[in-house]
């Protein structure tokens, strides 16, 4: 290929040097006579290593990923209550940020529950995801609560007397005085 | 989650560096009315207070017991000294002392002598008995010391002459006549001491006079003038003039036609004429000097209602007879005399309405004279003193010194007004807030608007608003100047002072004030107390004091209605001050109290006479629905209620409080008509809520035990007549001021405890003693009582069982000491309540205002530890049991107001802020904000500097936006 005559123009030298076939993502078939050494190769290796799983074995798989995106946000949790200690009760621009995206996640998570689990259903392990997709919930119920548990701290729960106070009202007397002193 | 009201309140209630008063704010904010009283013209005079300086002071002794130096140049005060005030009825005496620089007072049973330049006391001296004379002794020649002063005493119907050492005011001799004779004056000239007093019985006395060695004090004799069908009592003695070279003693017949005069130490008397005034002399007095190297001259002056003339009388010093000099013609008016001399020379200034004449008393021929010229309305003039100044061989200058009938002093040089004093302001015995009247026109025309169909209501405001265009040349032109005001530091223009109006913020309000001596004045407190009106309600005949039992102001309406002890009752517009309506002097009945009460028709007044009745049969349809609490008449507090009986009412009783026997009832207080509570419970520092005990129907009474020496203190309901809460105090010293004010859910009180010595605790301490209580509904927090969440609460039948008991409050208590007596409290007010209060009290020892925030009176702090970060954010700190005078709290700062009776308080529009107005007989007013302004840009926010950044943005952004559009257009055509 070295040797090439010069006055070879160079979409000529193109067509016998193809550029390296990349790996493939798409399932887009080969033009007709074109053929990839390379691919053949790879095909013989696979044909000669591996035998295609099964559905069993896919679905276990699927529901082993599944089980590890529903145990994700509970790894978080130490960190975030480590930081939500570490920022302090008092109103800063920083915990209230904080205490934001302790809101802020776990709400998206779990309105975006269905969508992080779409990719492992399948028919066989449909009730095996139910118990991955109970568990993902009940870990951002976790951080949810992780983030009341600051607002608490904080003291921004009306969850005490003084809170009701300003709707309490002074008790009316029936009977008025009139003092002449 | 808290809400913005609560929020505000805790934020109040913690902000720690609330001061009462800034340094920048002092002298601003504040007015003070510095008074003395009226000048009695027998104790006013000029003195030189360095004897060998030229300029001399102007010295009084007020009506009201006042004495005070004022600087004759601009009439600023020098000094003053407060010697009685509300105690003695006598006016007391006052002299200078010729050659010295002091000056002599004695007014009931004490003598002081006070450095005349800076009124510091030299001496005093307190006797037994009443002061009925004082004079300083001349001294013999050639003898060294300072002179001595001569006072005579009234004890027990018996008088003592005293002599007092002038350096020390010790007693040199005593003289005590043992005869019950009524002591009259004292005299002296270069060889003796005289004592004149009155011998004889009741209805007819007959003038007795002891002469006495001025050395030793001993009676060299005794002999006694008969009198004793002319001289009825002390007042019919005209004169006994003093010191002079002849001192005389002058009394006229019961028909004014002829006048005696016998000069002490001679014998007989002479008979003088008086001769006829038009109209019929109705007032005769004797004018003589009080020097004894003025020559022996007097003037007689006779005067009837309608004009006056006086006659200048020589007396021979060697044959001891008296002759005519002169006659004064007779001119229209009362006018007045006064008397002053230089050197030998005696001067006399007669006053007639608009003119001054001074005369020598040797001749007739006038030496000077001048039409006076005053800048004010001050009235017609009443009495005058002058001072009479040779200026070369044949000029004269006069000073005089006029007191007005509308209470002004005048001084007058020439003829000319130099400066007045508004010495009518001082006595104040009642005053109360008033709204500035304003036109309610726009709210009617738009009511009226809002009636009618909408074209012609459109038409209608069309029309209007073209026929306010008429005002806006003077809006515009009014601008520049308001837009300056706004802006600058420093107040551009000048306002009128006499022309009221409301402001933004609230500061604008009218006090309407009474004084003892029947006038009722208005005040403007937004514009630094400057009088607005004038009025003499009341005709007060001297000595007698108007006592006002209440001004009650209708605001809407415009009028105030001011009810006297008496049963006087006047009725005025508070915007010009014009006499309504007044009371016919036949229907006087004397009042205990007066209540303002409401029907269906509007607000009117109730007074109740001294049986703690309804003056007045109150018909069915005025008849009150409320129980009102009054003054018994057995010393009690009752409740009473107004039951229909048809078209009448019947006045029942609903209970009585009697204290403890032994007891007697000193003081009441409720809570103020205007009390505004924003927050019903208080949040604690874990955030539960101590619910505050409040009813409005609270009373707190004050009792004492004069031989127990006890005090006890009763929270009344004034519905039911229950007791919610009694404090009892023992070793009190009941002569002390104990002074209390209820407000919100606490009261506080003052007391001067004494250290009891008792086996079962440790002796407390002696001294002055603040106690504060704070009322909750229970000891829990988060527990509203046993009433729990119910709407109402009803005083008489609390719950639904028979005859249950009323809910206790739970008290919290802390005394707290105070290095000064409190006289009087009060509390501050403010629109919603929002603020906290700050106690008022006023402290007579250091003739100041001292005004306590509420946070340092909380009974709750920690007592014998620091307070917990927690209890810090509450707002609570460490209990000490001192309370100092904290100069920042004392209102009045530098400013000395003498005599404070009592502090009135009102809400500005403004929710930060109270206005308060002292008086009695000075007169101070301020604003307090005691929560810090939060509503208002401080006088330190520089809205120039604001201003002109605003300005310096514009013009950057004018200036930089062609240029930054330029460079817009150019990057895009460049890409």
């Amino acid at each position: 290929m070295a040797t090439v005559a010069p006055l070879t123009p160079q979409w000529v030298l193109d067509l016998h040097c193809p550029p390296p076939v990349k790996s493939k993502q798409s399932n887009i078939p080969d033009p007709i006579g074109y053929t990839s050494i390379s691919t053949s190769k790879k095909q013989a290796s696979t044909k000669t290593v591996r035998i295609p799983p099964t559905t069993e074995e896919t679905d276990a798989l699927k529901l082993k990923k599944a089980w590890e995106i529903a145990l994700a946000p509970a790894k978080q949790l130490p960190m975030t209550a480590i930081m939500m200690y570490m920022s302090g009760n008092s109103l800063q621009i920083f915990s209230i940020m904080m205490v934001g995206m302790a809101f802020k996640n776990p709400i998206l998570g779990l309105m975006a529950t269905n969508q992080a689990f779409e990719r492992f259903e399948s028919e066989g392990n449909k009730n095996g995801l139910v118990v991955a997709k109970l568990a993902y919930v009940g870990m951002q119920v976790l951080a949810l609560a992780l983030g009341i548990w600051k607002v608490n701290g904080m003291g921004l729960l009306p969850t005490t007397r003084s809170d009701w106070l300003a709707w309490e009202m002074a008790r009316e007397p029936l009977e008025r005085a009139i003092p002449a002193f | 989650m808290r809400l913005p009201i609560s929020l505000l309140c805790l934020t109040l209630s913690i902000i720690p560096n609330s001061r009462a008063i800034f340094a920048d704010d002092a002298y601003e904010i504040d007015y003070h009315h510095q008074l003395l009283g009226i000048p009695q013209t027998h104790a006013t005079f000029f003195h030189r207070p360095r004897p060998l300086d030229k300029p001399t002071l102007l010295y009084t002794l007020s009506d009201l017991g006042v004495i005070g130096a004022v600087n004759p140049a601009t009439g600023e005060i020098v000094w003053r000294q407060l010697l009685a005030y509300d105690k003695v009825d006598r006016p007391g005496f006052f002299r200078p002392v010729e050659g010295e620089g002091s000056v002599v007072s004695a007014i009931d049973s004490r003598v002081d002598a006070w450095d005349a330049s800076n009124g510091k006391a030299n001496w005093g001296n307190t006797f037994a008995g009443t002061a009925k004379d004082l004079e300083v002794m001349e001294k013999a020649a050639g003898a060294k010391g300072l002179k001595d002063i001569l006072v005579l005493f009234e004890e027990a119907g018996k008088s003592t002459l005293r002599k007092l050492e002038g350096a020390t005011g010790n007693v040199a001799w005593e003289f005590k006549d043992e005869s019950s004779d009524v002591p009259l004056q004292v005299s002296t000239d270069v060889k003796s001491v005289y004592l004149v007093a009155l011998h004889g019985a009741w209805g007819g006395y007959n003038v007795k006079v002891t002469v006495l060695d001025p050395a030793t004090g001993k009676k060299t004799t005794e002999y006694t003038l008969s009198t004793k069908s002319d001289v009825h009592s002390a007042e019919d003695v005209l004169l006994v003039g003093a010191n002079s070279a002849a001192p005389i003693v002058a009394w006229t017949d019961k028909t004014l036609k002829t006048m005696k005069v016998h000069i002490l130490g001679k014998s007989g008397e002479q008979s003088l004429p008086l001769k006829e005034v038009n109209g019929g002399i109705s007032n005769v007095t004797i004018h003589a000097p009080h020097l004894i190297q003025s020559l022996p001259h007097f003037l007689v002056h006779s005067q009837s209602p309608t004009s006056n003339r006086a006659d200048v009388y020589h007396i021979d010093l060697t044959t001891g007879s008296i002759t005519l000099a002169y006659e004064l013609p007779q001119l229209v008016g009362q006018g007045a005399i006064s008397t002053s001399s230089q050197d030998a020379n005696v001067y006399f200034t007669r006053f007639t309405e608009d003119e001054i004449i001074i005369l020598s008393s040797i001749s007739h021929g006038i030496l000077g004279k001048w039409k006076v010229t005053l800048e004010d309305d001050h009235g017609a003039l009443i009495q005058g003193i002058a001072e009479v100044v040779k200026k070369a061989s044949d000029s004269y200058a006069a000073r005089s010194a006029i007191v007005t009938n509308s209470g002004d002093w005048v001084l007058v040089r020439n003829g000319a007004e130099a400066w007045s004093r508004p010495e009518g302001l001082s006595g104040v015995v009642a005053a109360e807030w008033a709204e500035i009247p304003q036109f309610e026109s726009l709210v009617k025309t738009l009511e009226e608007e809002s009636h009618s169909n909408p074209l012609s209501a459109y038409i209608h405001r069309v029309t209007r608003h073209i026929d306010d265009l008429r005002y806006l040349p003077g809006w515009l032109e009014a601008l520049p100047v308001r837009v300056l005001n706004s802006i600058l530091p420093i107040e551009v223009g000048t306002q009128n002072t006499r022309v009221v109006t409301r402001d933004t913020f609230g500061f604008n309000k009218l006090v309407i004030v009474a004084t003892q001596r029947g006038q009722v004045i208005a005040l403007n407190a937004g514009n630094k107390g400057s009088l607005v009106w004038s009025m003499a309600a009341q005709a007060m005949s001297s000595g007698q004091k108007w006592s006002v039992q209440g001004i009650f102001v209708n605001n809407k309406q415009g009028q105030v209605e001011i009810y006297g002890t008496l049963g006087d009752r006047t009725i005025l517009n508070a915007t010009t001050g014009e006499i309504v309506g007044k009371h016919e002097e036949a229907d006087f009945k004397p009042i205990s109290a007066a209540v303002a009460v409401e029907d269906e028709s509007g607000t009117w007044i109730m007074p109740f006479d001294l049986q703690g009745k309804s003056i007045y049969d109150v018909p069915s349809n005025l008849a009150p629905s409320d129980t009102i609490a009054v003054r018994g008449p057995d010393g009690d507090v009752r409740g009473i209620k107004f039951e229909i009986k048809g078209t009448t009412t019947e006045q029942i009783l609903q209970w009585s409080f009697l204290p403890r026997s032994g007891q007697k009832i000193t003081n009441v207080v409720a809570r103020p008509a205007h009390d505004p509570v924003a927050s019903i419970g208080k949040v604690l520092w874990d955030r539960n809520v101590l619910y505050k005990y409040l009813n409005p129907n609270a009373i707190l009474v004050t009792a004492i035990d004069d031989v127990a020496s006890s005090a006890s203190f009763y929270l009344l309901d004034s519905v039911s007549g229950d007791v919610l809460y009694i404090a009892t105090h023992e070793g009190i010293d009941t002569n002390q001021p104990i002074p209390s004010a209820l407000t919100e859910n606490w009261f506080a009180y003052s007391i001067f405890a004494d250290s009891l010595s008792t086996t079962a605790a440790l002796p407390g301490s002696k001294g002055y003693q603040l106690v504060v209580s704070e009322l909750f509904e229970s000891e829990f927090p988060n527990d509203r009582g046993p009433f729990g969440a119910a709407e109402n609460t009803s005083s008489i039948n609390p719950s639904d069982i028979i005859n249950a008991e009323p809910a206790i409050p739970h008290v919290v208590t802390q005394s707290f000491m105070i290095p000064e007596a409190i006289s009087k409290m009060s509390v501050t007010q403010t629109g919603q309540g929002i603020t906290t209060r700050q106690l008022l009290c006023v402290l007579p020892g250091v003739n100041g205002i001292f005004a306590i925030p509420r946070t340092l009176l909380d009974p709750r702090r920690p007592v014998g530890r620091d307070q917990t970060a927690l209890e810090a954010e509450e707002g609570l700190f460490r209990y000490k049991p001192f309370i100092e005078v904290d100069p920042k709290y004392v209102l009045t700062h530098k400013r000395e107001v003498i005599g404070v009776k009592d502090i009135i308080t009102s809400p500005a529009l403004l929710e930060s802020t109270s206005l308060l107005f002292a008086f009695g007989i000075d007169i101070f007013g301020s604003r307090v904000s005691p929560s810090a302004a939060f509503d208002i840009l401080g006088k330190g926010f520089n809205k120039l500097s604001l201003v002109a950044t605003v300005v310096a943005l514009w013009l950057g952004v004018i200036v930089l936006t062609p240029m930054a559009r330029r460079k817009q257009i150019n990057l895009q055509w460049m890409s």
